[in-house]
């Protein structure tokens, strides 16, 4: 397996404002690499620097120092203007909010990407309807962002990203502020949805379970400045079953590393 | 009352609406019983009977009168209200890219906000003329500033969140002014209009005021020299009408034009 994007060294700090103190560093010395058709689960403690990681790669926020590359190409360093986020819709990124628009239907936010990207013809629309139906917002096409269930708008705002199939998916906390059934019952939808199609994931998450039972190889961060901690493979054999995971007796070993690591 | 009665009452189309405006109805008997209550108090020279008013309203509007005078009125507030509010809801979005020119305009911006139109309005007619054009400068005046600061503001208040989101997702710059900003600003730009509209009649007023041949300006003007207080309080009731309507315009416009937006005020949860 080939690395699809690969982080180096990487480091953030955010810029002093005057008469302060130096900002403290966010990240420093951050380097693992993600392959292509991986589900990578990165787990960190909260305030340490995950969402400004994936807002990184996505190119939305610059790197203080270090490198990150994507195939063949690198994200610039210190340097906001030159940023492209998403990369050409290369990265899709699934925020921690569903950031929808609240003025677009659930189906016209699920079209969104596909309208600007000027690739918005049956075919596309049809996909759109399936992945609708695959995670059963099937009826709910016509409502407003405030009309749906917190998990209804996560869902939407998950095929929102999927709808136009970027190589890699980023996702930070998708599932981090729902209930525990409507979290299991949206993990097995991803989990069905990946297999369909292998993309290559980054997961953020900070809830362990979480990591182990979605992930292929989990990453541990640090506190702040962030770096890695430990890299731990999973390989719980798929279809894994998200309910019953727990007991699986690989689970509860990889829990208990991971819970020694995760400060 | 029983929910029974409830639903016979809102059976019929008029005893409906009775029914579920029974609040305003109320608070309007009340002022109606206030007012004339004042009348009995101070006598009808100084102030008016409201049946008094109804019936001076009822044959101005028989005899033309009052509709043609309302009609100048409502032109010069209407033209006003249109060269007003083009400008000041466009003007910020081209002002977007360029921060340093919307700093540069702000003290002055804010200094038209803050002017008085009443003292602004004779020399309005002095620059104008006492035709319609001093009438719809001066309206236009007004309802600029309105526009331009509630517009200013939906376009400040846009989450940042959203227009990264469309980044991410494939959008060019004319992508997320079309998609994002404008929908996005669009209710902040209604928040302006509602305002500026009553403004804009009354602008047009306060300018009839100082000096005009018609209008409902001009009519005050004229009763109260007459010592006319019935027929002041007729041309007053007649620009409160006229806000009353264009508010009534103003809100179906609005609800057509954003029912993505959940219900928040209490007329909306009421229906």
């Amino acid at each position: 397996m080939s690395a699809l994007l690969e982080v180096r060294g990487l480091a953030k700090r955010f810029a002093t404002r005057a008469g302060r103190e130096q900002s403290p560093w966010i990240i420093q010395g951050l380097s693992f690499s993600v392959n292509e058709g991986e589900f990578l689960t990165i787990i960190g403690p909260s305030g340490g620097g995950k969402t400004t990681l994936l807002n990184m790669i996505a190119q939305i926020d610059c790197a203080t120092d270090g490198e990150i590359r994507f195939q063949s190409n690198v994200a610039p360093v210190n340097d906001m203007k030159s940023l492209k986020p998403g990369l050409d819709c290369q990265i899709g990124y699934v925020t921690q909010e569903d950031n929808l628009l609240p003025w677009r239907t659930c189906l016209d936010n699920v079209l969104f990407p596909l309208q600007v990207q000027g690739k918005l013809n049956d075919e596309t629309k049809a996909r759109a309807q399936s992945l609708i139906r695959a995670v059963g917002l099937a009826g709910w096409e016509n409502h407003y962002p405030h009309e749906l269930s917190g998990g209804m708008r996560k869902r939407t705002s998950l095929i929102r990203t999927l709808v136009y199939d970027p190589p890699v998916i980023l996702m930070d906390e998708p599932f981090g502020a729902l209930d525990a059934q409507t979290r299991l019952q949206l993990q097995d939808d991803l989990m069905r949805l990946w297999n369909l199609g292998k993309k290559t994931i980054v997961f953020i998450t900070h809830d362990i379970s979480e990591a182990i039972a979605l992930g292929d190889r989990t990453i541990v961060l640090t506190r702040q400045p962030s770096a890695v901690a430990g890299e731990h493979a999973i390989t719980i054999p798929r279809p894994r079953d998200i309910r019953g995971i727990m007991t699986h007796p690989e689970f509860i070993e990889l829990y208990n590393r991971i819970r020694a690591q995760v400060q | 009352m029983s929910p029974a009665r409830a639903e016979v009452l809102e059976g019929n189309a008029v005893t409906g609406w009775l029914y579920s405006h029974r609040d305003q109805i109320l608070v309007l008997l009340i002022l109606l019983a206030g007012w004339h209550g004042l009348s009995l108090l101070l006598g009808v020279y100084w102030v008016g009977t409201p049946w008094g008013v109804a019936v001076r309203l009822y044959n101005g509007l028989l005899s033309g009168e009052l509709i043609r005078h309302s009609s100048y009125t409502l032109a010069e507030a209407l033209a006003g209200f249109v060269i007003g509010c083009i400008p000041a809801a466009i003007l910020p979005f081209l002002l977007r890219r360029l921060p340093i020119v919307t700093a540069i305009l702000d003290p002055f911006m804010v200094g038209g906000y803050g002017s008085p139109k009443l003292a602004l309005a004779p020399l309005f007619i002095l620059w104008f003329g006492i035709g319609i054009e001093s009438k719809i400068a001066l309206v236009a005046f007004t309802v600029f500033f309105i526009v331009y600061f509630s517009t200013l503001s939906g376009i400040r208040a846009l989450d940042t969140k959203l227009v990264l989101m469309a980044e991410v997702a494939g959008a060019s710059e004319a992508n997320v002014a079309r998609y994002i900003i404008f929908p996005g600003a669009v209710p902040h730009i209604f928040t302006g209009l509602r305002i500026a509209m009553p403004y804009s009649i009354g602008g047009a007023v306060v300018a009839e005021l100082i000096s005009a041949n018609r209008g409902l300006g001009y009519l005050i003007q004229l009763r109260s020299m007459n010592f006319d207080t019935t027929g002041v309080f007729v041309a007053l009731t007649a620009v409160c009408l006229i806000v009353f309507i264009c508010n009534l315009l103003v809100n179906f416009l609005e609800r057509r034009l954003l029912k993505w937006r959940p219900p928040s005020d209490v007329t909306a949860q009421k229906e």
